[in-house]
């Protein structure tokens, strides 16, 4: 699950000079994943996935690392 | 035209821009000129910028180029000489710094020249005894907000290897990276949802606050919020739109600020048009060219007196878009309105296809500098930032904000006649009331 978001996040939204530095718990705000970012992640997450996440969680704690994001995930999943 | 000083094509989303080029130059106005102006704590060597801003436009020499036309295609091309772009403008002692300042700036961003004379981009230092502007202005075909932000950090970085890395990885436009990831059946399946989307948008006639007038000059009006209003503005965006929201927060805040002023005017909904960027966050490529997709934020008129069911319908509306991967989906208009002469691209662009009249009931744009906030140009703090566009009459006003280092700035680009720097400030004061909630 988190090399998928991870590949998604490095292709698609954010550049990172070296990727596989990036750590899972680094921040993805402070590495420049913004609010259109954010948006395109969570369709991603909710069609690889089939989760639905609700709008009301959409906050630093919870997508603030791809650590973070797969947590947020299994909480719906389970 | 002669093919070999061909230097470049223009991407189909350089021919967006151009055609809001064409529609303003037909108003009698100087087409698509945008402006970003930084504020500067002291004035920076002059000749080291000099020499920073030669270097830059060795290494991209897109920017001297000239903009000209074969056939209904449109190039960049050599010219037999290269153009000034480097313009110092001092203060007379006797003047006010702030008001030459602003004369200065609305001077050049009215000015009039045509597309094949006008420098592409050019480089203003203004300066006095107090005030140091540096004041970067393009015409958009050559480039998007964001490619100016990456080329003004450019000229802040003062690495030689740290600047060989802008504009790397080499990549050609994106908007033909994206559209190669489609087959030609998916390419056809979006235009469709794209035009689908576009005629229920049109459904609804857009209110356009502006005069019937015929446009003269573009003005500014500038307004920067204290440290402790941001904060409030912020905490108060966060509770509306989330933390994906701010931009829809400006934008709802915006639409009722306009209906207040005139709650009689005719019309259905307000419908304000908004770009986003394909390129990858802190990526530092493409620097050139327009790397933008169009969207559209709408409210019906009988959701305005209500702020959370307005922001509740914008945002369910922003995750639509995004859901149904509609951004996406105007990439194949942007192509095929590419081929199109710029005066049907233009109509296109700003008429409903329903009602035949103008589109947008303003126009919006959200810059973020956060990258900048460690930045000195030439060991000169940035104080401050805010930016400038030419728009069509009408719309003739839009809302352009900035958020640099705690403070939230909102600079109001409006046409006279259309508006007046009056109007503007009461509509500023509703603004206000509207951002904070009072």
């Amino acid at each position: 699950m988190k090399e998928k978001i991870r590949r998604f996040i490095f292709q698609e939204l954010i550049f990172v000079a070296e990727p596989e530095k990036f750590s899972d718990d680094d921040n993805l705000l402070d590495a420049g994943l913004d609010s259109m970012g954010i948006m395109r992640l969570i369709m991603f997450i909710e069609e690889q996935f089939g989760v639905t996440l609700p709008d009301v969680e959409i906050d630093p704690d919870n997508v603030h690392s791809i650590n973070a994001l797969e947590q947020w995930i299994l909480r719906h999943k389970a | 035209m002669n093919k070999s000083t061909i230097i470049q094509p223009l991407n189909p989303c350089d021919y967006f821009t151009l055609a809001m080029d064409e529609e303003i130059r037909k108003e009698g106005m100087p087409g698509s000129l945008c402006g970003f102006a930084i504020e500067l704590k002291q004035c920076p060597d002059i000749a080291a910028l000099k020499e920073r801003v030669a270097e830059f436009s060795q290494r991209f020499p897109l920017i001297l180029a000239s903009l000209q036309q074969h056939k209904n295609r449109f190039y960049w091309c050599q010219r037999e000489s290269e153009p000034q772009i480097f313009f110092q403008h001092k203060c007379p002692e006797a003047e006010n710094e702030a008001q030459f300042q602003q004369s200065v700036i609305e001077t050049l961003i009215n000015e009039q020249q045509s597309r094949e004379q006008l420098a592409p981009l050019t480089f203003h230092l203004l300066y006095g005894e107090t005030k140091t502007v540096f004041f970067l202005r393009w015409i958009h075909p050559i480039c998007d907000a964001v490619g100016i932000g990456l080329i003004f950090q450019y000229l802040c970085t003062d690495n030689k290897e740290q600047r060989q890395l802008f504009d790397t990885p080499k990549s050609e436009p994106l908007i033909n990276l994206q559209l190669k990831k489609y087959s030609l059946w998916q390419k056809i399946k979006l235009f469709a949802k794209a035009h689908r989307y576009i005629s229920s948008v049109d459904k609804l006639r857009s209110i356009i606050q502006a005069q019937p007038l015929p446009p003269q000059r573009l003005k500014l009006s500038v307004y920067k919020l204290t440290e402790e209003q941001t904060q409030t503005v912020a905490v108060l965006a966060r509770q509306a739109t989330g933390l994906t929201g701010t931009s829809l927060y400006y934008i709802g805040c915006l639409m009722r600020a306009l209906e207040k002023m005139n709650p009689n005017q005719t019309g259905d909904a307000y419908c304000v048009p908004y770009a986003f960027n394909l390129r990858k966050q802190k990526a530092m490529s493409p620097l050139l060219g327009n790397q933008v997709g169009a969207l559209f934020a709408q409210a019906p008129r009988d959701l305005l007196d209500n702020r959370e069911a307005l922001f509740s319908h914008l945002k369910q509306q922003n995750a639509e878009v995004i859901r149904q991967q509609l951004d996406y989906a105007f990439l194949p208009v942007m192509w095929a309105a590419s081929w199109l002469s710029l005066e049907k691209h233009g109509e296109n662009l700003r008429n409903s296809y329903t009602h035949h009249t103008e589109r947008s009931s303003c126009l919006f744009s959200n810059v973020s500098l956060s990258d900048l906030s460690s930045q000195k140009l030439f060991g000169c703090e940035i104080t401050g930032f805010f930016h400038l566009c030419q728009l069509s009459s009408p719309p003739g006003l839009a809302l352009l904000t900035c958020h640099y280092q705690q403070q939230l700035t909102l600079s109001y680009n409006f046409i006279e006649p259309l508006f007046d720097k009056a109007w503007i400030e009461q509509l500023h004061g509703f603004m206000l009331q509207e951002l904070l909630a009072e």
